[in-house]
C-alpha cells in the first residue's frame, strides 16, 4: 500500500515539475532588470541566435519591472479596475440569472426542457469569431458597445455556467428536496436555501470558471471596446513587445493574481462536495 | 363543480408556470445575446459576404470544396481525436488522485499530512490556466526555439548537437497538444472535481462493507456516476479547444506548419478578408457535426430509458 | 444553512481584502476616486459606431470649475488667430509667456544667414495690440557678451532671465536686474566638465520664489540654489526640442512628464508626490505639453487639444478638441501655452524647420455648437501625417461638420490582426468610418466584397482639372475600369551607381549576373534583400497576380536573392560583433529599402537605390552624383511605392462630404506641406515644392566609424526637376502581398543559411502559399 502510494507520488512530482517549469521561468523573468532577459533570451524575444541562457533565479533580482508597473503606470491600475469593473457584475450577474435557470433545468420536468437545454449546450459551442458580426450588431442595437455594459450583459447570459450548475443541481439528493416540500416550503424558498447551498460547489466552479474566463478574455474586448480607458488588464501588452519585456512578465504575474486569490479561497468549497456537506445530518 | 375545475387548471397552470418562471430572466438574455446572433449567424451562411443577397448553399458549396478547408478540417478533429481523450484522462486522473481521495476512499485520515501536499499540487495544476497567453507563449519559445532549453538538453543528453525549431517543425503538432494540455487541464481538474462530489458517500461506503477493491470502486461507482460530468467535461473540452488559437497564432504565426492549421486559422483568416459568408456557413456545419452525435444519443437514450424513467417517475414522485 | 452562509462570509471578506489591497495599491496612485470613477467615460454622444480613441473627446464628463454647463449642445471654445506685429514677419520665434503684471510678451529675433541672433524684440500685448518695448535692454545685453539668445523667462522671484550660447557652444544665464544692467548666475554650472568639448545647454530654465533654480535637462530637471549648488535632480521623458514646455514650477512643486504619466514632485526634497494617468489624453506619441492652472490643476496640450485635470482629479476634462482647430494640424508645432486671465488661453505654433509664428487664442464661445453636427470619421490602421493634415485642414473649411480622424495601432504598433478584425466587424455590420486609409488593409477582399466606393467619376473630375500627376492615379485603376483608391503621397526607388550597374536594375536576370568590380549592391540582411528585390522586380516576380506562386518563379527569385546576397555577405541573422563590424543590423522593414546611396559612395558596392519619399532624400544621391563623375541616377522601372491611399466605405452616409474630403487630401493645401512621407501627386504642389527655395541654407551630413565622412546641401533647382519629371514617367504601384512576402522570408531563412536546398525551401512556401491562396 504505501510503496503504490510512494509510486503515484513520484508520479504526481513529476508532473508537477513539468507544470512548474514555465511558470517559475516567468516568474524569475519578471524579477529580472531588463539586460539580464535580454543577454539571456536573446533569441526568443527575436533579437539574435544566441543560446538561450535559462534561469529560474535571476543573477541580478531587481524591483525595476515591478516598480515601473506598480508606481510608474497608473495605466495598469485602470485596467486592471476595468477588470474587476466588468468581470464581477458578470459573475454576479450569472448567479442571479443562471442559478434559477439551472435549477430549472434540474429540478423540473416540463415540455421542451431537453430541447432548450440542448439549444444552451449548442449556443455555448460557437467559437466567437463566428458570432463576432452578430454580437457586434446586438450590441450596436442596445447602444452598448464602447461601454462596460457591452462587455459585462452578454458575458451575464452566457450559457456555459448554466450548463455546469445544472449538472451540479442535478445531484442534489431527491429525498432532500421532497424532505422540504413536505415541510411546506414553496418552490423559491427550496431553490434558495436547499439548492443554492447544496448546489455550492457547482456554482462556485461556474463562477470561477468564468471568471478566469472573463479575467482572461482578448477578442471581445479587443472588438467592442474602443476607447482604450476602457480596457480591462488581459490588453495590456497583449502581446511581449520587445522593449518592454521585462514589464510584460511582472503584468503577467500580477495580472493571474487574482483569479488565483480567488481559487484558492474557494478551494475547499470546490473540495467539499455536496455530498460531504454539513447539511446531510 | 366548474369551480372546482377552474381550480385544478389553475393550480396546474401554476405548477406549469413554475419552471418557466426561474428560467425567464435567463431565456430574456440569452434570446438576445445568444439566440438572436446564432440566427444572425445562420442567415449570413446562405447570403453573400455583406449579407445582402441570398446565394441559397453557395457557400456551403464553395467550403466544402475549398482546399484550405478540407486541410484545416482535417487537422482539427486530428488535434481533437488526439487531445480530448488525453485532456479527458490526464485531468479526470490527476482529480482521482488528488481530490479528497481521502475521503472517498476512506484510506486516509481527513487530516492527515498529505493534505497539504495535494491541495498544493491542485492549485499548482489550475495555475496555468490563469496565466496570460502572451507572456507564456514566450516561455514556450524559450524552451522550444533551436537555441532553447528543450535543445540544450537533448545536446547534452545524447551529445550531439540539437537545433530542431520545434514549433515549426512537423513537431509543432505533438507541441501545440501539450501547450493545449499544460493550460486545460486544470480547468477540466475543477470540473472533475466538482463531479466527483456529487457521488454520495454512501455508495461507498456500501460497497466497502460488500468488500470491493479501490479498483472495484472506480470501475463499479465512481465512473458511471460520472457520466454526466463526462459530457459536461466533453463539451467544455471541445469548446475551450478553439482557445488554442491564441497559443498556436502567437507561436508559429497565422500560417503554421501545415499540420496545425487548425479552423481557427481559417476562421481569422476568413475574417480578415471579409469572408464571412464562408465562415458562416463552416461554423453552421460544425454545429451540426457537433449535435448528430448528441441526437443521436439521445435517440438511443430514449429508445433504452423510456421504461426507467417511467418507473422513477412513479417511485421518485418528481413535484412539479 | 448557518455553516454555509458562515463560510461565505469568511470568503466574501477574504476576496473583499483581495480587492482593498489591490485598490490601496492603485489608490496610492491617484489619492481621490476611486478607479471606477476615473474611467466612466461613455460614449453615446449619439456619433455612430462609437467614439474613437483618438477623440474620445467632444463630451466633458463630469465637468468642474471650468466646464460648468458645458455639455449642452451649444459651447465651445473657438479659435481666433492674434494679429503678430507686422515686422514679426521676417523674425523668427524665440519666447512666448506672460510677465510682469500678467501681460503677455512675446520675444523675436531677426537672425543672419547662418542663423545667429542679430537682433532681439520684445513685443507686450497692451490694450489687445503689439507694442515693441523700446526700452528692452535684452539684445543689448547677449550683444554685448556676444551670446545667442535662446530663451527668455520670467522669474517667480519676478526678474527676468535671459539664457544663450556663446561661440564655443557654452551657455550662459543672465539675470536682468530691472535697470538695464545684468549679471550672470550659475557660470559653473554650465561650463563644460573637465575633457569634455560642450557644458549643459538647458532647453529651459525656471526661477522659484526663493530665488532657486530650475534647469532643464534633456532626460532630467535639476535644482541649484543662486549659488550654483546642485540640490538634487527628478527624472522626466526626453524631449528634445530647444523650446522644452513638458514641464513647470508652481510654488514648491515640479510637474513633470515621465515615463508616460505626468508626475509631481515636490522641491524641497526631490520625491514625487503624485502620478496622474495620460493615457486617455496621450498615447505618447504626441509628447504633450503641460501647464498649470494657478490652483493646483494642470494643463496638457497636445495635437488632440487641451485638456484639464484638478489637483487629486481621476479624470481629465476635455476642453478643446484639437481636431477642431490648427492644434490638429502636422505642418506647425506647438511652441508655447499660457492660459489667459478670461477663460482663454494662447497658443504660439511655429512653422516647419522654425520658419514663421503664429498666435491663437481660444476663447469659450457659448454661441458655437459644443460639436459641430454632422461627422466624417476617418480610419486608418497607422498614423499618418499627410491625413492628419488634410483632416485638420478640412476641419478649418468646412467648421460646421466635425471631422474625426481614428488610428487603431498606436506607435510601435502590435494586435495589428485584431484591429483589422475589429475594423472589419464594423464593416460587415454596415458600419464603419466614411474614409477609409487603405495602406495595411487587405485592400483586394474589400475590393472584392464591394465594401469600396468606385470612385472613377472623382478620378475623372480631379484628372480634368489637370493638377493631378494622372499616372499615378491611374496605376490604381482596374480592369473594368473602377478605381476605388487613390494615393495621397508616392515614393520611389531611385538607384544611382556607376552606369552599367544602375543599367542592370532594368531587370531580375541582368540584376543577378551582373559582375562588376563590386557588388551590384550593399550588404543587408538576407530578409531586407529579399523585401528590396521584391520592389525593384515589382512586375516580374509579384505583380496583381503573384507570380511567384509559380514554382518556377519562385525558385528564379530565391536564387537570384541568393546569389546577389553572396555577392554583398548578406546573411540572414548578424551577431552583435558582426553589427558592429559590417555596420548592418537585424532590423527589418517592410520594403527593405533600408541601405541607401551613401553605400555606394562609401565604395562598398556599385550600385544603391534610395527610398525618395521628399527632397530632403534627394540631397545625398545629388551629392554624390557630384562627387563621383559618371555616376548615374535613375528610377527602377515604372515603380512608384504609394502610401496613404484613401478609398470611401461603400456603407457611408456622406458619399459626398467623403469624396471631398479626399479632394481635400490630394489638394494643393495638404499636399504643399512636405511631411517627409512623399512626394505630392498633386501636380501644383510638387511644382511649389520644386520651385521653392525655402531650405537654401539646409544641410545634411552623415559620418561613419571609419572615418567617411558626407555632408550635402539641400539639391539645387535643376536636380530636383529632374525628379519631379521621373515622377511624372512612373506608372506601377509596387504593393507586396504581406503575408506572402513573409511566407518567403521565413522559409527562405534555411535555404540561405544552406540548411535547405532551394527546391525543398520552395516546396515548403507555396505549400503554405498554395493553403493562403485557396483560403
Amino acid at each position: 500500500m504505501k510503496g503504490r502510494h510512494r509510486i503515484t507520488g513520484i508520479l504526481l512530482f513529476g508532473v508537477c515539475l513539468l507544470v512548474w517549469l514555465p511558470l517559475l521561468l516567468m516568474t524569475a523573468a519578471a524579477w529580472m532588470p531588463e539586460d539580464e532577459l535580454y543577454w539571456r533570451y536573446l533569441s526568443p524575444l527575436g533579437l539574435g541566435r544566441d543560446q538561450v541562457r535559462a534561469a529560474l533565479i535571476p543573477s541580478y533580482p531587481s524591483l525595476a519591472a515591478m516598480k515601473e508597473l506598480l508606481v510608474c503606470s497608473p495605466g495598469f491600475f485602470i485596467m486592471f479596475w476595468n477588470s474587476c469593473i466588468q468581470v464581477i457584475p458578470m459573475a454576479a450577474g450569472q448567479l442571479l440569472v443562471g442559478a434559477p435557470a439551472a435549477w430549472a433545468f434540474a429540478r423540473f420536468r416540463f415540455s421542451g426542457r431537453r430541447q432548450l437545454f440542448g439549444l444552451y449546450v449548442l449556443l455555448m459551442v460557437l467559437p466567437f469569431q463566428v458570432t463576432q458580426v452578430s454580437n457586434y450588431l446586438v450590441l450596436d442595437r442596445l447602444r452598448i458597445l464602447d461601454s462596460h455594459m457591452g462587455m459585462i450583459l452578454p458575458g451575464i447570459w452566457s450559457t456555459l455556467p448554466v450548463f455546469i450548475m445544472t449538472r451540479s443541481f442535478e445531484t442534489i439528493p431527491t429525498e432532500l428536496v421532497e424532505a422540504a416540500y413536505l415541510d411546506g416550503a414553496g418552490q423559491w424558498y427550496t431553490f434558495l436555501h436547499i439548492g443554492l447551498p447544496l448546489g455550492y460547489p457547482g456554482i462556485a466552479t461556474a463562477l470561477m470558471l468564468t471568471f478566469v474566463d472573463g479575467w482572461n478574455a482578448l477578442e471581445q474586448p479587443l472588438t467592442y471596446l474602443k476607447t482604450k480607458s476602457l480596457w480591462p488588464i488581459s490588453l495590456y501588452l497583449p502581446d511581449i513587445a520587445k522593449d518592454k519585456a521585462a514589464v510584460a512578465f511582472a503584468a503577467a504575474l500580477i495580472t493571474c493574481l487574482l483569479p488565483v486569490l480567488i481559487y484558492l479561497n474557494c478551494q475547499e468549497e470546490l473540495e467539499q462536495g455536496a455530498a460531504s456537506s454539513g447539511l446531510k445530518q | 363543480m366548474a369551480s372546482s375545475g377552474r381550480r385544478v387548471s389553475a393550480s396546474r397552470l401554476r405548477r406549469a408556470l413554475t419552471p418557466w418562471l426561474f428560467l425567464a430572466p435567463s431565456l430574456g438574455g440569452v434570446a438576445v445575446f445568444m439566440g438572436f446572433p446564432f440566427l444572425d449567424v445562420l442567415s449570413r451562411s446562405f447570403r453573400d459576404a455583406m449579407g445582402t443577397r441570398l446565394v441559397g448553399l453557395d457557400n456551403y458549396k464553395a467550403v466544402l470544396d475549398n482546399s484550405a478547408f478540407r486541410l484545416a478540417a482535417g487537422n482539427t478533429v486530428r488535434f481533437l481525436a488526439v487531445c480530448i481523450p488525453l485532456l479527458l484522462v490526464l485531468s479526470l486522473s490527476l482529480a482521482l488522485l488528488l481530490t479528497k481521495r481521502a475521503e472517498i476512499y476512506g484510506k486516509l485520515p481527513a487530516d492527515s499530512g498529505d493534505r497539504g501536499g495535494c491541495r498544493l499540487i491542485r492549485t499548482t495544476m489550475v495555475l496555468p490556466m490563469a496565466v496570460p497567453a502572451a507572456s507564456m507563449v514566450l516561455i514556450w519559445k524559450i524552451l522550444l526555439c533551436p537555441e532553447g532549453v528543450l535543445n540544450q538538453a537533448l545536446t547534452a543528453a545524447t551529445g550531439e548537437p540539437w537545433e530542431t525549431d520545434w514549433a515549426f517543425s512537423p513537431w509543432a503538432f505533438p507541441v501545440l497538444v501539450v501547450t493545449y494540455l499544460w493550460k486545460h487541464t486544470g480547468y477540466d481538474m475543477i470540473l472533475w472535481v466538482a463531479g466527483l462530489q456529487g457521488i454520495s458517500g454512501d455508495l461507498y461506503e456500501a460497497a466497502r462493507i460488500d468488500g470491493a477493491g479501490a479498483w472495484q470502486e472506480l470501475r463499479y461507482i465512481t465512473l458511471p456516476q460520472l457520466g454526466g460530468t463526462f459530457c459536461l467535461v466533453g463539451i467544455l473540452s471541445l469548446v475551450n479547444s478553439f482557445r488554442v488559437y491564441r497559443e498556436a497564432y502567437l507561436l508559429a504565426g497565422s500560417y503554421p506548419d501545415s499540420s496545425i492549421y487548425l479552423i481557427p486559422h481559417l476562421f481569422a483568416h476568413w475574417f480578415l478578408n471579409l469572408d464571412v459568408q464562408k465562415m458562416t456557413a463552416a461554423a453552421v456545419m460544425m454545429t451540426g457535426v457537433f449535435l448528430a452525435p448528441a441526437l443521436a444519443g439521445r435517440i438511443v437514450q430514449r429508445k433504452i430509458g423510456r421504461e426507467k424513467i417511467g418507473r422513477k417517475k412513479v417511485r421518485g414522485g418528481e413535484r412539479m | 444553512m448557518k455553516i454555509y452562509s458562515g463560510r461565505l462570509k469568511r470568503h466574501m471578506a477574504t476576496i473583499l481584502a483581495a480587492a482593498l489591497a489591490a485598490g490601496l495599491l492603485g489608490g496610492c496612485q491617484k489619492p481621490s476616486g476611486s478607479g471606477a470613477e476615473s474611467v466612466s467615460r461613455q460614449e453615446g454622444n449619439g456619433r455612430e459606431g462609437g467614439s474613437g480613441e483618438d477623440s474620445g473627446s467632444g463630451e466633458a464628463s463630469g465637468s468642474q470649475n471650468q466646464g460648468s454647463g458645458r455639455q449642452d449642445a451649444m459651447g465651445r471654445y473657438g479659435e481666433t488667430e492674434v494679429e503678430l506685429p507686422q515686422e514679426a514677419e521676417s523674425q523668427s520665434l524665440i519666447q512666448f509667456l506672460k510677465g510682469e503684471e500678467g501681460n503677455l510678451e512675446l520675444y523675436t529675433a531677426v537672425r543672419d544667414s547662418s542663423g545667429n541672433v542679430e537682433e532681439a524684440f520684445r513685443y507686450r500685448h497692451l490694450e489687445g495690440s503689439w507694442q515693441r518695448d523700446e526700452g528692452w535692454p535684452g539684445s543689448q545685453v547677449m550683444g554685448d557678451r556676444n551670446l545667442d539668445l535662446m530663451g527668455v523667462y520670467y522669474g517667480q522671484d519676478g526678474n527676468y532671465y535671459l539664457g544663450g550660447t556663446d561661440d564655443n557652444y557654452i551657455y550662459h544665464l543672465m539675470k536682468m536686474d530691472g535697470d538695464g544692467g545684468a549679471q550672470e548666475i550659475l557660470e559653473e554650472v554650465f561650463r563644460p566638465g573637465d575633457g569634455m568639448d560642450y557644458g549643459l545647454i538647458p532647453p529651459k530654465i525656471e526661477v522659484l520664489e526663493n530665488g532657486n533654480i530650475v534647469v532643464y535637462d534633456y532626460w532630467e530637471v535639476y535644482l541649484y540654489t543662486p549659488s550654483g549648488e546642485r540640490l538634487f535632480s527628478m527624472a522626466k521623458d526626453f524631449s528634445g526640442t530647444t523650446s522644452d514646455a513638458r514641464g513647470f514650477c508652481e510654488g514648491d512643486e515640479f510637474v513633470t512628464v515621465n515615463q508616460g504619466s505626468i508626475v509631481r514632485y515636490s522641491l524641497k526634497d526631490g520625491r514625487i508626490t503624485d502620478t496622474v494617468d495620460l493615457s486617455a489624453v496621450d498615447d505618447g506619441r504626441e509628447s504633450a505639453m503641460v501647464f498649470g492652472d494657478g490652483a493646483g490643476g494642470i494643463y496638457t496640450v497636445n495635437e488632440k487639444g487641451l485638456s484639464h485635470i484638478n489637483r487629486g482629479g481621476t479624470l481629465w476634462e476635455v476642453l478643446i478638441d484639437g481636431n477642431l482647430n490648427h492644434m490638429g494640424m502636422r505642418s506647425i508645432y506647438m511652441h508655447g501655452f499660457v492660459a489667459g486671465d478670461q477663460e482663454d488661453f494662447y497658443g504660439a505654433y511655429v512653422g516647419g524647420g522654425g520658419k514663421g509664428m503664429y498666435l491663437f487664442r481660444y476663447q469659450y464661445d457659448p454661441e458655437l455648437a459644443a460639436v459641430p453636427p454632422t461627422g466624417l470619421t476617418v480610419y486608418s490602421l497607422e498614423d499618418n501625417s499627410t491625413v492628419r493634415q488634410a483632416v485638420a485642414q478640412f476641419q478649418s473649411d468646412h467648421p460646421e461638420t466635425r471631422v474625426e480622424m481614428r488610428t487603431a495601432v498606436d506607435t510601435g504598433g502590435t494586435v495589428t490582426e485584431e484591429m483589422i478584425q475589429g475594423l472589419n466587424t464594423e464593416l460587415l455590420s454596415g458600419k464603419g468610418a466614411d474614409v477609409l486609409i487603405l495602406d495595411g488593409l487587405p485592400v483586394n477582399a474589400y475590393i472584392e466584397k464591394g465594401v469600396l466606393v468606385d470612385l472613377s467619376d472623382l478620378v475623372a473630375e480631379l484628372e480634368s482639372s489637370g493638377d493631378m500627376l494622372d499616372n499615378l492615379l491611374e496605376g490604381f485603376r482596374e480592369e473594368d475600369g473602377a478605381v476605388y483608391q487613390v494615393p495621397a503621397k508616392v515614393g520611389f526607388p531611385l538607384a544611382e551607381g556607376r552606369p552599367e550597374a544602375v543599367e542592370a536594375y532594368s531587370d531580375f536576370d541582368s540584376m543577378v549576373a551582373y559582375h562588376g568590380e563590386k557588388p551590384l549592391m550593399s550588404i543587408d540582411n538576407y530578409e531586407n534583400m529579399l523585401r528590396k528585390i521584391s520592389r525593384l522586380c515589382y512586375e516580374e516576380l509579384f505583380g496583381k497576380e503573384i507570380k511567384v506562386r509559380d514554382r518556377a518563379v519562385l525558385i528564379r527569385y530565391l536564387e537570384g536573392v541568393k546569389a546577389l546576397g553572396e555577392a554583398s555577405g548578406c546573411q540572414t541573422v548578424f551577431t552583435e560583433a558582426e553589427m558592429e563590424e559590417k555596420n548592418v543590423t537585424n532590423f527589418v522593414i517592410e520594403d527593405g529599402l533600408t541601405r541607401g546611396v551613401i553605400e555606394y559612395d562609401r565604395g562598398m558596392c556599385d550600385s544603391e537605390t534610395e527610398k525618395m519619399t521628399g527632397y530632403s532624400r534627394l540631397s545625398f544621391p545629388a551629392e554624390i552624383r557630384k562627387i563621383n563623375p559618371g555616376s548615374v541616377m535613375k528610377p527602377v522601372g515604372d515603380i512608384y511605392l504609394p502610401s496613404a491611399m484613401a478609398g470611401i466605405n461603400r456603407s457611408t452616409e456622406n458619399e459626398d462630404m467623403a469624396k471631398e474630403f479626399i479632394r481635400c487630401l490630394l489638394s494643393f493645401e495638404v499636399q504643399k506641406e512636405d511631411l517627409y512621407d512623399g512626394f505630392p501627386v498633386n501636380k501644383k504642389a510638387l511644382e511649389f515644392l520644386t520651385q521653392s527655395d525655402s531650405r537654401d541654407n539646409y544641410s545634411e551630413s552623415a559620418g561613419y566609424r571609419d572615418g567617411y565622412h558626407l555632408s550635402a546641401s539641400w539639391p539645387t533647382l535643376e536636380e530636383r526637376q529632374e525628379v519631379a519629371a521621373m515622377l511624372e514617367t512612373l506608372t506601377v504601384p509596387a504593393i507586396v502581398d504581406e503575408t506572402v512576402m513573409q511566407m518567403i522570408a521565413e522559409g527562405a531563412g534555411d535555404y540561405f543559411d544552406g540548411k535547405k536546398t532551394v527546391e525543398q525551401a520552395a516546396d515548403d512556401i507555396l505549400r503554405k502559399m498554395s493553403i493562403y491562396l485557396a483560403e
